[in-house]
Parts: structure tokens; C-alpha cells; sequence
């Protein structure tokens, strides 16, 4: 006789059954927006970091970073900006010297310290991608749970707008 | 501790203490029954994002939170086919006496070596801070416990060799 049926998950069919899309306000801006947004972003972080602002350049990505997964036939352009926005990043990250990093964790704001943890343990899930180096991440992730205590990854894993 | 080890295991501790806020809490899909929610993965509103935490490739942990346990994988470093097999054998010897261990999980998360779930009740029953460092001190006794292994399998490799072929000689 086929069980097979005894495996289907009839609750998925349930009337009021909570979609993914119900855990969280999706991003409003239009997908084009987006990476126009991202683009402008890659190049006034290049020029802090020539000014060696690293403070103003950290606030400049990590400020109404994209976030969540894209239903519309828009996802990959979507997931165009979360790499560029990691990469941009990412060149922030490696070229702060380890000494100055408290400091410059202190400077930016509460929402901004959250999304930067999101942003580390995003860098940290994709190891050999790229230039990730794990003992940077590490070193972030250590001054900045020191900073901003436990609360800050409390947040990074509650909070459903996925970076 | 070494100190290349350090930042790692500092991560490790930080997320799973932030990790380890569980609270009892009941199925809503089926009545009467209280499951791990990370096990049972039936309503999504309880599993919280789950969080990597990796030094290279190889060493990663992956801590999957929910509202009433968590999950946390672990992937020991493997340079060689030796170090492959130790591995191998070490985790199924203690995955096979999991209850013993209490909160070490049967078997391990596909693509990881290893695996624990802490549930509530475990941090109602033991100490949240002891089980913390039981994970960490977990983590700094397997590497090290590997490469004495492989150590001391190599030396007796090499006296069995000697013995076998002088006896030969003989």
C-alpha cells in the first residue's frame, strides 16, 4: 500500500496559515532603487576611505542596507547589492587598523552596531568567498559584542529583515 | 588556550550565551505535545535566524536558536585522511553514548561533524553558564585530543613496523 501520504504536511494548506512574508515589513524601495542606491553608496565610501574616515564610511553602508529576501522576479538583482554592499564593507573592515576599531564602534549608532552584527555573521556564513578573512570578522565580532554587549546578537538573531 | 584560538571561541561563547535564552513553551500544532522547536521546524515564528560563526572553511560552528532550544553544530578541522578517520571514529563513540552527554544530539547536522541541542529544560536543570563552558571547553579539548591521537597512532605505527621487520631480519 503507498504511505506516502502519511508524509504530506497538510497544515501548509491551512486557511490561516502565517506566510514568510507576514514575519516582516518587506523592504519598500523598488529593487532598480536599490542598486542605483548601493552604486552611490560603493563610490562615497571610496572617497571616505581615501580621507580615512572610517566612521562616516561604516555609517554610509550600513544605513538602510537592503535587507530580506525579494519575491519579485527582482532576486538576483537583489542579491547583486548584498554582495556589493558585503564587498563594500568588507573593504572598510580590512583596511581599519585592529587598534582603531573600538573607537570607531563607539562612534556609530545603536541600529547601525545591529547591522553591522548581521553583517559579520553574513561575512562569517560564507567563508572562502571572496576576501573574507575569519580572524577580521573575529576581531570586529569580539570588539563589537564588547561594545555593544549580548543584546546586540539577541537582535541580530531576532530580527527578521535578514540582511 | 592558544592564542589564534581565542577570538574564536570568545565568538562562539557570546552567540551562545545570547543564544541561550530558552523558555518553555508548547507545540501549537499539536496539542499536548512540548517538542524542540528547532527539531520540529512546524511554526516558523518561534526559530529565530541561524548564526555561523567560522575561522576558515574547515572550523565553523552553526547555532540554530528557537523559543524553546537550540541546535548547535560543530565542524572540527580535518587536514588529513588520518585526522578524517580519527574524527570519524571520536564523534560516533560519543554520539552513540549521547545520553550520557545529555545534550549531545544522536546524530550531527548534514555537513557538520558534530551536534548539540540544548532544550529547556536543560537550562532550568543545569547552569546556563556551565553549559557554555562545557561547549567551549568541548571545542579546545577535540582538536587537541585529535592530533594526540594522530600523534600517538604514528609512534605506534612506527614501533609495529620496527618490530615486524627485525623480526624479519631475524
Amino acid at each position: 500500500m503507498d504511505t506516502a501520504f502519511r508524509k504530506i504536511n497538510i497544515d501548509i494548506y491551512d486557511e490561516d496559515v502565517l506566510q514568510d512574508s507576514e514575519l516582516y515589513e518587506a523592504d519598500p524601495r523598488d529593487p532598480a532603487e536599490v542598486l542605483e542606491d548601493a552604486k552611490q553608496r560603493a563610490g562615497m565610501v571610496r572617497s571616505l576611505l581615501a580621507k580615512n574616515d572610517i566612521p562616516a564610511a561604516l555609517t554610509v553602508v550600513l544605513e538602510n542596507a537592503p535587507y530580506g529576501p525579494n519575491v519579485d522576479d527582482a532576486k538576483a538583482r537583489i542579491l547583486v547589492v548584498d554582495i556589493m554592499t558585503l564587498q563594500t564593507l568588507l573593504t572598510i573592515l580590512n583596511t581599519t587598523k585592529s587598534a582603531d576599531i573600538p573607537g570607531v564602534i563607539k562612534s556609530l549608532s545603536l541600529d547601525t552596531q545591529d547591522t553591522l552584527m548581521k553583517y559579520l555573521y553574513k561575512g562569517m556564513a560564507m567563508p572562502g568567498w571572496g576576501d573574507v578573512s575569519g580572524s577580521v570578522l573575529l576581531g570586529w565580532h569580539e570588539k563589537l559584542t564588547e561594545v555593544a554587549g549580548v543584546g546586540c546578537i539577541v537582535r541580530t538573531m531576532t530580527d527578521r529583515r535578514i540582511v | 588556550m592558544s592564542n589564534v584560538l581565542r577570538p574564536y571561541l570568545a565568538a562562539v561563547r557570546s552567540t551562545l550565551t545570547a543564544a541561550l535564552t530558552l523558555d518553555n513553551f508548547a507545540s501549537q500544532v499539536v496539542e499536548r505535545h512540548n517538542l524542540p522547536e528547532v527539531e520540529a521546524g512546524t511554526s516558523k515564528e518561534v526559530l529565530l535566524n541561524p548564526l555561523t560563526i567560522s575561522r576558515n572553511e574547515n572550523e565553523r560552528v552553526l547555532i540554530e536558536p528557537s523559543v524553546n532550544s537550540i541546535r548547535l553544530s560543530i565542524s572540527i578541522k580535518q587536514a588529513d585522511e588520518i585526522e578524517r578517520i580519527l574524527c570519524n571514529k571520536f564523534t560516533r563513540f560519543m554520539m552513540q553514548r549521547a545520553e550520557s552527554f545529555i545534550v549531545l544530539r544522536r546524530k550531527p547536522v548534514p555537513g557538520y561533524d558534530i551536534s548539540f541541542l540544548i532544550t529547556n529544560t536543560h537550562t532550568e536543570t543545569m547552569l546556563k553558564h556551565k553549559i557554555v563552558d562545557f561547549i567551549i571547553q568541548f571545542m579546545e579539548e577535540v582538536d587537541k585530543e585529535i592530533s594526540e591521537m594522530k600523534l600517538s597512532l604514528n609512534a605506534r605505527a612506527r614501533i609495529v613496523a620496527e618490530s615486524y621487520l627485525t623480526a624479519l631480519q631475524g
